[in-house]
């Protein structure tokens, strides 16, 4: 209880702030506003906004990122149910059912089964958050660079083998990452590393460069290569807006079920809101009463109500090991990471002890954050709607003049701008040719981190390589690990869900 | 038995080739012995190994419909047919559309020292739109130049320095 305790009398007294309640506020507009955009993120939108972050304070700026990220998951469900082109991949699932309700005449009880389990579940998972970190947290304490090391190689092997559809090409783009953060200065020797001789390489390469590189300019060269012939059609919102009562008693059940999935698969390193927004989906479809059954595929609200549950869920719980560990386990939440970098706050274990303000009171803003965005979400609909009418061109246009400014903004060289474009067309090759992001994000936020505790914990035991094995939490760590390597079963079930979603 | 070479192999010749070069740049890192055996040089050698490995495995892996990463005996390979299904499915490439992108991405490279953010900015936005086939190009340009300047002076205001065209830095 004494997490109550911290919650109630620092994390709301910091979140209520009028300052905090601003922040918060426009981190959900803005968050709800790019997740209806189709195209653009949460990833870019933060990596966006951390060089205009800089001047805030932590406090503040943090808690408005948090908002950008939940929010852009309440908008997405909007893009998917009226416009069937999910905004990111959580929503991927919402589409299937959600615009084929939309094409019925039912778009506002799909968008209200929508943000009404989006706040359920993520207010059950901020609860589950706020008695589990400080618990995670104290076991965490003991953890040496040993088992940190051992905890970031289960990392690395979760997202690139549990993502996408192959194995080998998530550990591609996982070694592109780790090799994109080895260029510049090594830390622990001062050695410059794979500069080529380039000045402007020195400091390495910025995240905000590469996220924009794959998500913002990647993503307009494939649209402009691949889909300029694709016609989106708004489905338009007619009929009732709320939830008949037989809606009600189909999507409660979703609801919670959608959140117990979502958020232990948020928690575990396996990459985010994807894999758990799948199996709500398929887990609804077979629990369905017989005639629910029949409407599956042709807009049953199960599978709205489950799968967007799950990925508000998700989305809390990848702030556990965030908050607790200091590990990403998605794109968005390994430029989270930096934003704190950029503050010199370390997440991890010792947060609770050393920036306790900054982190309940992050923790209380997702609360306030939800009912904020309960509230843009629903009756404000029709407002976000009106984005889905900017045209496209003008839409990637404004895009990439921001993802440009904002690369240039970071040293006024148009070096970086020349990065962002080779990292954009390395994004274009990876969209192109199916190799999951998250991994090369990941890798390389998580990579320098990695090689710190690693050559950290050879020098307490001097160079021995056998302390990995004979630490025990280390010991199994790793057996988990391999397990991943090893047992691709997670592989095939989910490859047998997109089969049968289908 | 000559087989023609998929796009996916030439990305794994990339990925080797980039292994390559890192292992061809791990010589000019000074090598310390660092703590415990341990230099600035280890790292980089494994992802290096972990490259040149997956990059092989990428070149030399047959696809089949029935799961990724399948290796499979000679006769069964699939790759043609599903590299032909899946073009289908993604249809046609459109280069010109892709030159025009990235030609207007790195016209704003070069143009933002000499003409100033808010002229590079209407030039980049307008070939986006260009790009992405928009049927109001008039609109576009109007709309891109207002995009621009206002960013401009919205970031100026908060504090932001970008190049400005005009020394009293109205564009």
């Amino acid at each position: 209880m004494e997490s109550l305790n911290a919650l109630f009398s620092l994390g709301f007294a910091t979140a209520l702030t009028p300052a905090n309640l601003l922040w918060a506020l426009l981190g959900c507009t803005l968050g709800t506003a790019i997740g209806v955009l189709p195209g653009v993120g949460p990833a870019v939108t933060v990596a966006l906004l951390l060089p205009v972050t800089q001047s805030v304070d932590p406090t503040g700026a943090l808690i408005m990122l948090a908002g950008v990220y939940y929010g852009a998951m309440f908008g997405g469900s909007t893009t998917s149910i009226l416009l069937n082109t999910p905004g990111e991949a959580g929503s991927i699932v919402s589409a299937l059912e959600g615009n084929k309700m939309a094409k019925m005449g039912r778009a506002g009880p799909a968008l209200s089964t929508a943000a009404i389990g989006s706040f359920i579940a993520g207010s059950i998972a901020t609860v589950l958050l706020t008695l589990l970190a400080p618990v995670l947290a104290g076991f965490a304490l003991q953890l040496g660079p040993v088992e940190t090391f051992s905890l970031m190689m289960l990392t690395f092997a979760a997202v690139s083998m549990v993502l996408g559809n192959s194995p080998l090409k998530g550990s591609i783009a996982l070694l592109l990452g780790l090799g994109m953060g080895l260029i510049g200065i090594e830390g622990q020797s001062g050695q410059s590393r794979f500069t080529f001789g380039l000045l402007p390489l020195i400091d390495g390469i910025d995240i905000v460069v590469v996220a924009m590189g794959l998500f913002a300019v990647g993503e307009t060269l494939y649209t402009a290569t691949y889909e300029n012939n694709i016609v989106g059609r708004i489905e338009s919102l007619k009929g009732s807006f709320w939830m008949s009562k037989d809606d009600w008693k189909r999507s409660w059940k979703p609801w919670l079920r959608g959140t117990a999935i979502g958020f232990p698969f948020g928690t575990i390193p396996a990459g985010g809101t994807e894999l758990p927004t799948f199996l709500s989906y398929s887990m609804e479809k077979k629990l369905a009463s017989p005639s629910a059954q029949k409407e599956f595929g042709k807009g049953a609200i199960e599978g709205v109500a489950g799968p967007e549950a799950a990925n508000n869920a998700a989305v809390t719980g990848t702030l556990v090991p965030l908050l607790t560990l200091g590990i990403p386990t998605s794109a968005t939440a390994a430029i989270m990471l930096s934003a704190f970098q950029q503050y010199n706050i370390v997440p991890g274990p010792l947060l609770f002890d050393t920036n306790p303000e900054l982190v309940w009171g992050l923790i209380a803003s997702l609360y306030i954050g939800n009912v904020m965005l309960l509230v843009l979400n629903l009756p404000l609909v029709g407002l976000w709607v009106q984005f889905l009418k900017v045209p496209r061109p003008l839409l990637y246009g404004g895009i990439i003049v921001l993802a440009t400014m904002g690369a240039y903004a970071l040293r006024q060289s148009w070096f970086d701008l020349m990065l962002l474009y080779i990292i954009g067309v390395l994004g274009f090759l990876m969209r192109r040719f199916d190799f999951p992001v998250v991994p090369l994000v990941v890798g390389l936020i998580v990579g320098p981190m990695a090689e710190k505790h690693f050559r950290r914990a050879m020098s307490i035991n001097e160079g021995d390589l056998t302390v990995f094995l004979t630490h025990p939490i280390s010991l199994l760590i790793l057996l988990v690990t391999a397990a991943i390597l090893v047992v691709p079963p997670l592989m095939k079930r989910r490859q047998a869900l997109l089969d049968g979603a289908r | 038995m000559i087989k023609r070479v998929t796009g996916e192999q030439l990305l794994a010749i990339g990925i080797i080739l980039i292994g390559l070069v890192m292992a061809w740049q791990i010589g000019d890192i000074p090598e310390e012995a660092g703590y415990a055996g341990i230099g600035p040089r280890f790292f980089p050698s494994l992802v290096v190994a972990g490259l040149i490995v997956a990059g092989g495995a990428l070149l030399m892996q047959r696809r089949h419909r029935n799961g990724p990463d399948t290796i499979l005996s000679d006769g069964e390979d699939d790759t043609e047919q599903l590299e032909a299904e899946e073009a289908a499915a993604r249809g046609e490439a459109n280069w010109h559309m892709f030159i025009i992108a990235s030609g207007s991405l790195i016209a704003h490279m070069a143009l933002i020292n000499l003409a100033g953010f808010t002229l590079a900015g209407t030039f980049l936005c307008f070939g986006i739109c260009r790009a992405l086939e928009t049927r109001r190009p008039a609109l576009d340009l109007l709309l891109s130049f207002l995009l621009a300047l206002g960013l401009f002076h919205l970031f100026k205001t908060l504090g932001l320095n970008l190049p400005a065209l005009l020394p009293g830095g109205v564009l």
